[in-house]
């Protein structure tokens, strides 16, 4: 590990590190535009100069001055014995003399000389790097008296626009869709300090190719400024008064670790969070504008059940008093529990546990939404299953032999099943000709959702549970890593989390189940269900635990 | 209209690609040798020559914009291009450029708009150029391929009447 001195600091760092993430695991700032740690580096923005020392003159020797070098292509290494400088550093760097504060200065002078000063309007405000340097690094006055280069606003995609105004040209944007959607829709028009982001587009303006794949929206959280908007959060939201959790993608099996932004009255935004073996910084279109039926009006608010062919709103206790009854009278063999590939480990557990302690069936489902597409970029993947959970619900709902029935298993099994219980939660899926018929000779369906989907439709107790935004757990993703979502918003109605609902369902039918809270259950998990074993909520933290025995 | 190189530009084209290291750095030749052939580099030509060089469109958008030598909708027969960097201002070429607007009757052509500066009778294109690289003899001016220079008003006219 290359020995440095950092400004006053004599530090160890990482080989191979460039100087600005040193100095961040140091705690010191040095404010960069272009440079992005997932992109290759074009060091053009020269925001994140710093003074190197690389070689110590004799006294008396006129030299040249120093050059200033860019924090992001400075690569720290370690030096052979006979170059150390000093005898000891293998490289002596400062982020804070008076020649680099003064470059910080004059390059965010240049940066601001045609930003306009419409913070008060834009999106990013709260959250804009160019705002932040300026009030950390900033000279605060401008001397810059021309006109203003007014460049237009643009259109560039289904959920993409640009205010060229704001756009100071780093071009994260290009090498993103260069390096890594691989898809290239983004260049530069004209020249200096003409220069705009645009798509290509026909002499008149039309455009010939629109910024349309599934990692276009990776472009507006790499972009330093405002310049780059979604439109889906376009004026929704000031980002201070909205509050952030981290959780996870609900959107498919890869599981990408998000943040989740939101208020009192719904969830706002999607926005990936760094990954280094799963999501890397980026995550799709797909997940990250497939939250709105969170927030949708349809939700189910309260429990139903069947009076004369119709499902009508009912209590909690008469729906559970309902199922007690119905459940009660039905031979062990004859009972099914369907749990949810869109449900969290802690609920697919409990399930399990109401099966085989209390309804002492050995028939287990697993129900969730139907596969969609495949994609694949030169640096991410979105897996063919929509479903956040496949792999930890089956390792939950197969705790005692193993086998868990899906698909055509599945609608086989509750051909001769007489009560079902059955958990969804997907936010939308469709019923074919065979899973309706199976679904349909159920003596006794209950259906635990968060819409009147097509399942539910078919119910004689619906009982209405919560989405991954409501509720604390952990998914187990395609590639094995068990992480960790986090409650934001209340849910609607009298909507209930689904552990608590099934819990419910447990203790009236006479079982032992008793949990508190979310982690109380995952110790449980922690404890019985192989591989586990540190999956517990305050082992998973942020960055999540790889299952043991998993290659 | 679909764009396709003429067979001998194709010729042309292939014998370029070895002496480049890779296809995308053939871009320059193949424009200029496509905007020969179609007069200016319409959607249709762009896409071609992306597709010729394998790079995503954009590509060529982009080194399209940069250039000035390139035009992105039609030009008159003979573009001419007046310097007016400084040792040509120095030299009063203001009063060649007023002398050729008013001769022509157009006005300067911008370069995202030059049917501003085409006649009528697509004949001409007036466009002012930076350093033409001949200050020793300025004013000096282009007209498409070749240079005029030590420019007079009368120089001028004699200069356009010889065009046909």
């Amino acid at each position: 590990m290359p020995f440095i001195k950092l400004n006053d600091l004599e530090v160890e760092v990482p080989d191979g590190i460039n100087v600005i993430e040193a100095a961040r695991l140091h705690g010191i700032e040095v404010p960069y535009y272009c440079y992005h740690p997932g992109l290759s580096r074009p060091a053009n923005c020269r925001m994140c100069l710093v003074e190197p020392h690389v070689f110590f003159p004799p006294a008396g020797a006129i030299v040249p001055d120093r050059q200033l070098a860019t924090g992001c292509t400075t690569v720290l290494r370690t030096a052979p014995p006979d170059r150390k400088l000093d005898g000891k550093y293998d490289f002596i760097v400062r982020t804070d003399s008076p020649r680099v504060k003064k470059a910080r200065e004059d390059i965010l002078e240049f940066l601001l000389v045609h930003h306009p000063l419409d913070c008060s309007v834009c999106d990013q405000a709260g959250e804009c790097d160019l705002q932040d340097f300026s009030f950390n690094h900033g000279r605060g006055t401008s001397r810059y008296v021309e006109v203003k280069n007014v460049p237009p606003k643009k259109d560039l995609g289904p959920d993409v626009l640009l205010y060229s105004t704001r756009c100071i040209v780093c071009t994260r944007c290009i090498r993103f869709c260069h390096e890594v959607s691989g898809t290239g829709e983004l260049g530069l028009i004209h020249r200096g300090s003409h220069d705009e982001i645009d798509i290509p587009r026909a002499h008149d303006g039309t455009p010939l190719q629109l910024l349309d794949n599934k990692l276009a929206g990776n472009v507006v959280d790499i972009c330093p400024v405002g310049a780059l908007i979604s439109k889906d959060f376009l004026f929704k939201s000031r980002p201070w008064f909205m509050k952030t959790v981290n959780s996870i993608c609900p959107g498919c099996s890869v599981g990408c670790n998000i943040t989740l932004d939101f208020k009192e009255d719904g969830v706002y935004r999607l926005k990936p969070r760094f990954h280094a073996d799963i999501n890397q910084h980026w995550m799709c279109d797909d997940g990250r504008l497939g939250y709105h039926y969170v927030n949708s009006e349809d939700r189910l608010q309260i429990p139903m059940k069947r009076v004369d062919g119709e499902l009508v709103p009912t209590s909690w206790a008469d729906a559970l008093n309902l199922i007690v009854e119905k459940f009660s009278g039905v031979d062990a063999e004859s009972k099914v529990v369907v749990g949810s590939a869109q449900g969290t480990n802690e609920e697919n557990y409990v399930l399990q546990k109401l099966g085989r302690e209390v309804l002492k069936t050995d028939r287990f489902g697993l129900f969730g939404r139907e596969p969609g597409e495949e994609h694949k970029f030169p640096q991410f993947a979105i897996e063919a299953d929509k479903n956040p959970n496949t792999r930890g619900a089956r390792d939950m709902l197969g705790l005692g032999n193993g086998s868990v029935l899906e698909d055509e298993a599945l609608w086989e099994g509750l051909s001769n099943a007489e009560a079902v219980y059955l958990v969804n939660g997907a936010p939308e899926r469709p019923l074919d000709e065979t899973s309706q018929k199976a679904l349909e000779s159920v003596d006794f369906l209950v259906v635990q959702d968060i819409f009147e989907s097509d399942v539910a439709k078919l119910a004689d107790v619906v009982l209405p549970g919560v989405t991954f935004a409501e509720k604390d757990g952990t998914f187990t993703n395609s590639s094995g890593w068990v992480q960790r979502i986090h409650k934001s918003v209340d849910p609607p109605g009298e909507a209930r989390t689904d552990w608590e609902i099934i819990q419910q369902v447990a203790k009236r039918l006479g079982g032992d189940i008793d949990y508190h809270f979310a982690g109380e259950i995952a110790m449980d998990i922690a404890e019985n269900v192989p591989g586990y074993q540190d999956a517990t909520h305050q082992k998973i933290g942020d960055s999540g635990v790889k299952l043991q025995d998993d290659n | 209209m679909p764009f396709e190189f003429s067979e001998e530009n194709r010729r042309e084209f292939e014998k370029l690609i070895p002496r480049y290291p890779v296809k995308e750095a053939v871009m320059l030749p193949t424009l200029h040798l496509a905007q020969r052939q179609a007069g200016y580099i319409s959607p249709e030509v762009m896409e071609y020559v992306a597709g010729l060089l394998e790079v995503p469109v954009m590509k060529v958008k982009d080194v399209l914009t940069f250039y000035p030598m390139f035009f992105e909708e039609p030009v008159g027969k003979y573009v001419i291009r007046v310097c007016h960097t400084l040792p040509c201002a120095l030299a009063d070429c203001k009063l060649v450029l007023e002398h050729i607007k008013q001769k022509l009757n157009t006005d300067v052509a911008a370069e995202t708009d030059l049917a501003k500066g085409t006649t009528p009778d697509g004949k001409f294109t007036l466009l002012k150029a930076e350093c033409l690289a001949s200050c020793d003899v300025a004013p000096v001016m282009m007209v498409n391929d070749d240079l005029y220079k030590n420019l007079t008003p009368q120089k001028v006219d004699e200069i356009l009447d010889s065009l046909a």
